[in-house]
């Protein structure tokens, strides 16, 4: 392997990496604001300089790439002082109002200027100021906080597919919006937030909701769809704030579409059932958990039973249910998506990251050998398992029982509701549609008085009610 | 096919193709050449430019925003743009650009009611030895004051422009 050196470490590179890449390799962290490694390299910010011997000019790092026996420096006295001078131009125009935004905290701007910018600034002119376009549901542009890095640009361009934002004008006048100020079509526009190194594109999901060094992050895997891309859900307090994707080659690169991004909001729903609730003369009531255990106790020893579980359900919990079922001789079938039943079926919806199939482990339910719901057993009564995302299917049968994830809308065939723990509140595993196994982890608490599927069915056994299952 | 653009602009692209190493490099020709149809660029033969280079709209409307040749607005027939840039600046440029707008009658960036003519201030015209200049319409017009700015003006308005 050809070698270069940087700040006097030697270091291993292939043919074709850049500079930004080599140095990270050996502990050097080289600032960068256009510089995306998902993205085509342009070399318009001008913050990554380095110095690089024999080359008479200071280099930027991102499209510079590593030669043999080249010697880089990332320190010397070149390098800082041009690094000071890019930030002192690019916050030429920067408000100074970091404490009114949401990217305060996490911002690259913010970082570099105070890593590598100068303390004071010269400069006592008037800044340019814009009147921005509303670019739709997902993100709030602020153009004054812009430094056109053009990532943005580019994201749409190169990832999602659809060129819908432009840099108009220039220089001081530049500005970066959408075509004829129209708002944003792409289903992924939650990335331009994610992508944007200062606060010009937020999200508005999350605006004005939570400064970002307060948020606990949990890594996690998301349950939009069997793709399985991985995210980081950040709360505090036991509140979801939001979910950002993490990077992962494999899956996901490093985004993830809004649906995803904001599938978190039903386990924050206030219609979501916290408690268990039993259907009296048409009306779902508050019951506590012994009288609405003894119904359910009532249910599976009396009547003939069968399940239903979510694909949304991790593998742990699905397997607990199907040994439960087995013990007592009940019938298992799993329900997600409408219209895909099987991986078979399963397949991208896009040429991006959304898969058919809405549910995460849908591949899980089969490896564990539970058939789709065909509709075709006639039960009494019909127990469906629901994790909170796995659409309900049109049930035919006296009474259908529900433990899990359910909102208020969800609960008009139910007749007895078990609360239960979302995605973002239990530990698990699931297999995406590529049969990789990851892992779900708990970020916040279930709120009211849920309870996990294991506790429901311990409940349900101990008693004994269940004739001859529990020997 | 309805276009926004004549025959005669493919003909000359079909001319200019051969001269450039690739289509993409044909973007500011082809503007011009779309300009000479209108006058302006409407956005519909933006867009027409867009599908004979094969570049997405968003990338020509790029290009012709940052150059101020492209008129993105409907203009006059006579085009005045001023520098302002640091020689004519230094020379008057801001006094001659003051003076264009009270015998206009109108702001730069404005154009007058009979159309005839449009103001506006133009970055650096490249004849920095004859600061201050003007460029009207495809002429340009150096070593300027305000009685040969006022002069000028007033031929055009007696006179017409030449086509």
């Amino acid at each position: 392997m050809p070698k270069c050196t940087i700040d006097g470490k030697e270091v291993e590179f292939t043919a074709g990496e850049n500079l930004i890449k080599v140095a990270a390799r050996a502990g050097v962290e080289i600032p960068v604001f256009c510089y995306h490694p998902g993205l085509s390299v342009v070399a318009q910010c001008r913050m990554c300089y380095v110095e690089v011997e024999k080359m008479p000019k200071l280099q930027t790092a991102c499209s510079t790439m590593a030669g043999e026996g080249m010697v880089v420096k990332t320190n010397s006295e070149n390098v800082i002082k041009g690094r000071a001078g890019t930030m002192e131009f690019l916050l030429l125009n920067h408000p100074l109002d970091c404490p009114i935004c949401d990217k305060s905290g996490e911002c690259d701007l913010q970082n570099n200027s105070f890593g590598y910018g100068n303390a004071t600034m010269r400069h006592s002119e008037e800044r340019r100021t814009f009147v921005d376009v509303d670019m739709g549901p997902v993100i709030e542009k602020n153009m004054n906080r812009c430094i056109h890095c053009t990532r943005c640009i580019r994201f749409g361009d190169e990832i999602a597919g659809i060129h819908e934002m432009v840099a108009v004008q220039r220089g001081n006048n530049i500005d970066i919006t959408t075509i004829d100020g129209k708002q944003l079509q792409t289903e992924y526009a939650g990335n331009y937030s994610d992508i944007c190194p200062t606060g010009s594109l937020t999200l508005k999901d999350f605006r004005f909701r939570k400064r970002a060094w307060m948020l606990k992050k949990t890594a996690s895997v998301c349950e939009g769809c069997s793709k399985g891309c991985n995210i980081e859900v950040q709360h505090e307090g036991n509140v979801v704030y939001r979910c950002v994707p993490i990077e992962n080659q494999q899956i996901n690169k490093f985004w993830m579409c809004d649906e995803g991004r904001f599938n978190y909001r039903y386990t924050q729903d206030p219609t979501r059932v916290l408690e268990p609730m039993k259907r009296d003369a048409g009306e779902l009531i508050k019951a506590s958990w012994d009288s609405a255990m003894e119904s359910f106790r009532a249910e599976i020893s009396a009547s003939k039973v069968s399940f239903l579980v979510g694909t949304d359900l991790t593998l742990e919990e699905m397997a607990t249910i199907k040994e439960f079922a087995g013990l007592s001789k009940i019938t298992v079938e799993h329900f997600g998506t409408q219209g895909v039943e099987s991986t078979a079926q399963d397949g991208p919806q896009d040429t991006i990251l959304k898969m058919k199939s809405k549910t995460s482990n849908l591949n899980g339910a089969e490896k564990l050998g539970i058939p789709a719901y065909s509709g075709k057993s006639s039960t009494d009564t019909v127990i469906v398992f629901r994790g909170g995302r796995a659409v309900l299917p049109a049930i035919k049968a006296k009474k259908v029982i529900g433990v899990g994830v359910f909102l208020a809308a969800d609960t008009a065939g139910l007749s007895l509701v078990l609360p239960g723990f979302s995605f973002t509140e239990k530990d698990g595993t699931v297999i995406n549609h590529m049969g990789i196994e990851q892992k779900l982890r708990r970020a916040v608490l279930p709120g009211g008085r849920c309870k996990a599927f294991s506790e429901v069915l311990m409940l349900a056994m101990n008693k004994k009610a269940l004739a001859g299952a529990v020997s | 096919m309805s276009t926004p653009l004549s025959n005669k602009f493919y003909e000359e692209m079909k001319k200019l193709e051969s001269r450039y190493p690739n289509k993409k490099a044909l973007i500011l020709p082809a503007l011009h050449q779309a300009q000479k149809e209108y006058g302006w660029l409407p956005k519909e033969s933006l867009a027409a430019v867009a599908e004979y280079i094969g570049v997405h709209e968003a990338q020509i409307r790029e290009v012709a925003s940052f150059y101020t040749m492209y008129n993105l607005k409907p203009v006059g027939k006579m085009h005045l743009k001023i520098c302002t840039n640091v020689a004519c600046c230094l020379r008057g440029a801001d006094e001659l650009m003051g003076f264009a707008e009270k015998k206009l009658e109108i702001e730069c960036g404005e154009t007058t009611k009979d159309g005839l003519f449009t103001l506006s201030e133009e970055e650096c015209l490249g004849a920095c030895t004859a600061a201050p200049a003007m460029m009207a319409n495809d002429d340009y017009v150096e070593e300027l004051d305000i009685h040969k700015l006022n002069a000028y003006i007033e031929k055009i308005k007696e006179g017409g422009v030449r086509s």
